[in-house]
């Protein structure tokens, strides 16, 4: 078939590709410049489908995306990519996007819209914000993200400083991730060793690294990282590391296991306190290391909590000097910093000195532990004693070991105790900063100021009386180290007014309804709103309730520095559809717009002199990452061209050992970047952060309802299945969590290549439970709590923890527009706990370890998808507008 | 004569299903077919002592193959030069032959054309010197690729590697399957990939 190429030219028909298949035969004729037209360029840029930004390669033709592949690189996926990532294409090309900006037309509720400009939404928008900053302040304007795909969450924060509300918040915070950075920051002050959270960076050696033993508690990377970290324990295990996987659920990371502990759901940290004693008891731990790098041999005053201090310091290089006992001479004696060889401190002991009592941190952390024996853990987290100390032999003696916390323990109201069991287990055995230990402080571009993502907070901007009203903010204050408020404290304020009632939402996420706890109570706050807002890449939800729906881009439409190992990579926008902005410039525009309208602090931030290191809001994401890059002088462009960009070879980042490094500013070994530079097991700033909000208010705030312990302590989940014999009887099976390897948070269910491979959320459920409770393999099940009741399919299995079942999150786009919105079928949010007890520090409520029952249901709920073929609705149209944004390079 | 193949490292394989989503990337799977399927054989055993294993399920090469066997007009070849299995979709006319003689089911129609599909271990990324999309993109890297007719080739190395006690195939109806599956952690479960729902005692519902 001879066909001229040059009448396609001339006509320049869209999406001629799709018509014809396949173009590449054609014989080349016409003009130069269209030479390039058929090509298939190969971009190199990083995945956003989860938060691993995995190097990808962009297969891009005629401005549409056709293929995607890993990018082997990239030093953590290597050149691997998991489902999601490769389904990104369907996202972006998804016929479901939001295109435009759109303005509510119907009742709330009734899913009516209509198409608006750019210019119009954002003036709504900023006139409902300066409406309301006016007649009420700026407080009663909340804002929230989360819940997965691209999120870029400072933009958030950023926003709410200068316009001057105090309350913005993630569903995630302090139920993900915020627990063990606010734990392993505070502790040891380094990367916590979270592999979802692409930290535990020595794992992606596996010819290098020395470990032996890799614990793996809460964290299943096989199901929520694969490509990232799933790839790198199983090249761990391939070498012959041994692994301990503590999950209720036979995940493919406990089935390849070493020892498996199947835990009961929400009881994580007794368990720690046992390892801890069973480590301590036959002196396990690495003594030298306890002694001189950890502040366990310091002497606490009994009474007030804190430790003694010789001498307070004024310079931040050089920390407090402490007292120890001396056993030389029986005394209490100052150890200057680092340590002095003169001395000979007791590590463990009470001591009265002029009738004051003094214990070592060592011996309050013994005596907290003493009560949890092996046996005790056994029968409270159900397990096998004989399997708990095989475990604990592994972690202790085949080392260097590691313990990787994983998000379960982030939910449930003992997570900050569980993040600071797990630091403190293996800070005890000096798993810190030597060869094959997970906690490191390998070198950083210093490319950002802020983690993860280079937008600056602005926080000073906040003002201190705006900063006071922060919802939660008191209480919880272990928030304020991401700035956040706290979800029910928002939420009671909406539905109580007390202490003032919140009137308008901004809001960015996933589905809202699919991540909060207890989402039937929220939808009762959204009618009580104002305004709201939702901005995302599709509708969710959440949406229906809206009252301007904003469309942001997909991440193969933007733009991100990306910082992995000693590389820096640019996630590059490939393509352009439709009306999409990138979120972090739509809310520059708000601001701009809020300035226009008389908002001083948002007219403010368009200058740059006056914005300093926050600098002044941007019209492009390009302005930001200029700015950053030229520390290292490269640019934007630049970056995008040559990415990866290797700042620094190998060897020089991955550094060990950073505390022993001498500070030219003292003479002495640099330490760790704590108050006393030493490790802190026993955690006397938690008592300062609850009394003051120190280190991370700018501001003292008055204290919280009761001080914040300084050590792990275990806290039986509210509904107890062993002592509360009621509720047991009506809801006798314990539920928990946790992801599959075909979703992150609540996206991408909406894409046919994923939801036919997983079309229904299952519900595991033991035999021995399913035959007593009347549910065989493959029903239709209710699942019910307190809160409320759902539908799901039940998997009757031996992988699952009698007495315990284990459901995915879910949402269905397919009834979006229905009465349900999508969020009442299979939603186990419905199910959730959203009230107190909270953890006293943070503040997370129940997402794990509540109280169900399952009994069986007549068949699905209506209107959901289960075949394959249902999909085909959501599957990319050829005639889909794709601009060609590579050619204006 | 060269015989390319899959070689799968069962212990290495942790169940992510990339491989299937980026084989229908590559090579345009229709909704409700596949080229390959990641099998969850288990958890066998009581609670908690349990074994599990992932399979993908995957067109075997086989030596006789009987899907070419059986099609009425050639469309489904084994090619001489690089001993894959082939179905030409000019000449297939969807009877379905192949997929009723495949012992594994691993041969599937897309419905909207009615022509028959199967994995050709990506020809077309082959012709341009790349692995097939499934072994590149592979998490857990547990899908090798290879000519296991050349002893220096990677699969051959990996099941030279592995030791003849811990090779496995799946079961040979005569047919000679040529897929190769290493397994040294966990008891290899004998059974065909379709019936593997009833050893994890999982219904095959709603697929």
């Amino acid at each position: 078939m001879q066909i001229n190429k040059d009448y396609f030219n001339a006509i320049d028909i869209k999406g001629l590709d799709a018509l014809l298949d396949d173009t590449s035969s054609f014989t080349k004729v016409g003009p130069k410049e269209d030479e390039d037209r058929d090509k298939v360029k190969k971009i190199k840029t990083n995945c956003r489908a989860c938060i691993q930004n995995c190097g990808v390669i962009a297969h891009v033709k005629n401005g549409r995306v056709i293929k995607l592949e890993g990018n082997p690189e990239d030093p953590m996926s290597k050149g691997r990519m998991c489902a999601k990532g490769l389904a990104g294409i369907q996202a972006l090309y998804h016929p479901n996007r939001l295109k435009y900006p759109m303005k509510r037309v119907g009742e709330r509720g009734e899913n009516k819209w209509k198409r608006i400009s750019w210019d119009e939404a954002i003036d709504i928008i900023a006139k409902k914000l300066m409406e309301t900053y006016e007649d009420y302040g700026a407080e009663y304007v909340f804002c929230s993200t989360g819940g997965g795909g691209n999120p870029e969450i400072w933009s958030i924060a950023r926003f709410c400083n200068i316009f001057g509300t105090p309350n913005w918040f993630e569903p995630g915070c302090a139920q993900c991730y915020l627990p063990r950075v606010l734990a392993y920051t505070m502790m040891y002050g380094g990367d916590d060793p979270s592999i979802a959270d692409s930290n535990a960076l020595e794992i992606y050696f596996p010819d290098e690294t020395p470990m032996k033993t890799l614990v793996l508690w809460g964290t299943a990377p096989s199901y929520s990282c694969p490509a990232t970290g799933g790839g790198a324990v199983q090249d761990l295990r391939s070498k012959g590391v041994k692994t301990v996987v503590v999950d209720p659920r036979f995940t493919p990371d406990a089935a390849k296991s070493d020892v498996w502990l199947p835990i009961r759901p929400g009881t994580d940290v007794a368990l720690m306190l046992a390892w801890i004693r069973y480590i301590l008891h036959e002196k396990l731990y690495d003594e030298e290391f306890v002694m001189k790098w950890t502040n366990l041999p310091y002497l606490v005053n009994v009474e007030t909590k804190m430790f003694v201090r010789a001498k307070e310091s004024d310079d931040p290089d050089v920390p407090d000097t402490f007292m120890v006992w001396d056993t030389k001479t029986n005394s209490m004696q100052p150890l200057e910093y680092p340590w002095n060889d003169e001395l000979a401190p007791a590590l463990e002991g009470s001591f009265t000195v002029d009738g004051v009592e003094y214990k070592t941190g060592f011996q309050l952390l013994k005596e907290r532990v003493e009560e949890y024996t092996i046996e005790k853990a056994a029968e409270i987290c159900r397990l096998d004693p004989d399997k708990i100390v095989e475990a604990i032999e592994l972690f202790a003696k085949n080392t260097p070991s590691g313990l990787a916390i994983g998000v379960a323990t982030d939910q449930t109201p003992n997570s900050v105790q569980a993040a600071m069991g797990a630091a403190t287990l293996d800070l005890l055995m000096g798993n810190v900063e030597r060869p094959g230990a997970l906690l490191q402080r390998f070198r950083k571009s210093g490319t950002f100021d802020m983690p993860n993502y280079p937008v600056p907070i602005a926080a000073d901007r906040l003002p201190p009386e705006q900063l006071k009203k922060r919802l939660g903010g008191t209480e919880f204050k272990g928030l304020g180290i991401w700035y956040a408020g706290h979800p029910t404290s928002i939420l009671d304020a909406v539905l109580t007014g007390e202490p003032y009632k919140p009137r308008v939402w901004i809001e960015r996420s996933g589905n809202k309804l699919g991540n909060v706890a207890n989402s039937q109570k929220w939808e009762k706050a959204l009618k009580e709103l104002d305004f709201i807002v939702h901005m995302y890449m599709y509708p969710t939800s959440f949406s229906a309730y809206a009252d301007i729906l904003l469309p942001t881009k997909e991440w193969l439409e933007t733009d991100m520095m990306v910082e992995v190992c000693n590389k820096l990579f640019a996630r590059q926008g490939v393509t352009h559809l439709w009306e999409t902005i990138d979120e972090t410039v739509i809310w520059s525009m708000i601001a701009r717009r809020c300035g226009e309208l008389g908002h001083e602090a948002c007219r403010k931030a368009f200058d740059s002199e006056y914005m300093g290191k926050d600098l002044a809001y941007w019209d492009s994401v390009d302005e930001i990452f200029d700015h950053f890059l030229s520390r290292i002088d490269l640019t934007w462009d630049k970056l995008k061209e040559i990415t990866p960009y290797e700042y620094m070879p190998k060897e020089d980042w991955k550094t060990y050992y950073v505390y022993k490094q001498i500070d030219p500013k003292t003479g002495k070994p640099a330490g760790f970047p704590t108050p006393s530079k030493k490790c802190e097991i026993y955690l006397e700033s938690m008592i300062t952060l609850g009394r003051t909000g120190r280190p991370f208010s700018p501001i003292d705030l008055p204290p919280a309802s009761k001080d914040y312990e300084p050590l792990p302590y275990y806290l039986e989940p509210h509904e107890d299945p062993v002592n509360d014999k009621e509720l047991t009887k009506e809801f006798p099976l314990t539920m928990t969590g946790g992801r599959i390897p075909l979703f992150h948070h609540n996206t991408l269910r909406n894409v046919p290549w994923l939801r036919e491979l997983y079309p229904v959320p299952e519900i595991w459920i033991n035999p021995r439970d399913a035959e007593k409770y009347g549910v065989a393999d493959g029903d239709w099940v209710w699942v019910e709590s307190k809160r409320g009741k759902i539908r799901a399919l039940a998997w009757v299995t031996e992988g699952i923890k009698p007495e315990t079942v284990y459901m995915e999150r879910f949402w269905n786009p397919e009834t979006l527009d229905t009465e349900t919105h999508g969020w009442k079928e299979m939603n186990v949010n419905v199910l959730t706990k959203e009230d107190a007890p909270f953890n006293d520090v943070v503040g997370t409520y129940t997402l794990r370890a509540f109280q169900v029952k399952v009994y069986k249901a007549e068949g699905p709920p209506e209107g959901i998808w289960t075949k394959p073929e249902d999909f085909r609705k959501w599957l990319p149209q050829p005639s889909d507008p794709t601009e060609e944004v590579l050619s204006k390079k | 004569m060269k015989q390319y193949c899959l070689v799968i490292d069962l212990d290495r394989c942790i169940g992510c299903m990339a491989c299937t989503v980026a084989c229908k990337l590559e090579n345009d799977v229709p909704l409700g077919s596949n080229r390959m399927v990641v099998k969850q054989v288990g958890p066998t055993g009581t609670y908690p002592d349990l074994e599990m294993y992932f399979l993908p399920a995957v067109c075997q090469q086989c030596e006789k193959p009987t899907c070419a066997e059986v099609c009425p007009t050639g469309a489904c070849y084994k090619n001489s030069e690089d001993g894959v299995i082939y179905i030409d979709d000019q000449i297939c006319i969807g009877c379905r032959s192949c997929q009723k003689a495949c012992p594994y089911e691993v041969n599937d129609v897309k419905k909207q054309q009615n022509v028959m599909d199967k994995c050709n271990l990506c020809a077309g990324l082959r012709e341009i010197g790349e692995k097939p999309a499934c072994v590149k993109n592979c998490p857990g890297s547990a899908l090798i690729f290879g000519d296991i007719n050349d002893p220096e080739s990677e699969v051959s190395i990996a099941l030279k590697k592995a030791g003849e006690d811990n090779v496995y195939s799946l079961q040979d109806f005569g047919n000679a399957p040529v897929t190769r599956y290493i397994l040294r952690n966990a008891k290899w479960q004998d059974i065909l990939p379709q019936d593997i729902e009833k050893v994890q005692g999982r219904k095959d519902g709603l697929k």
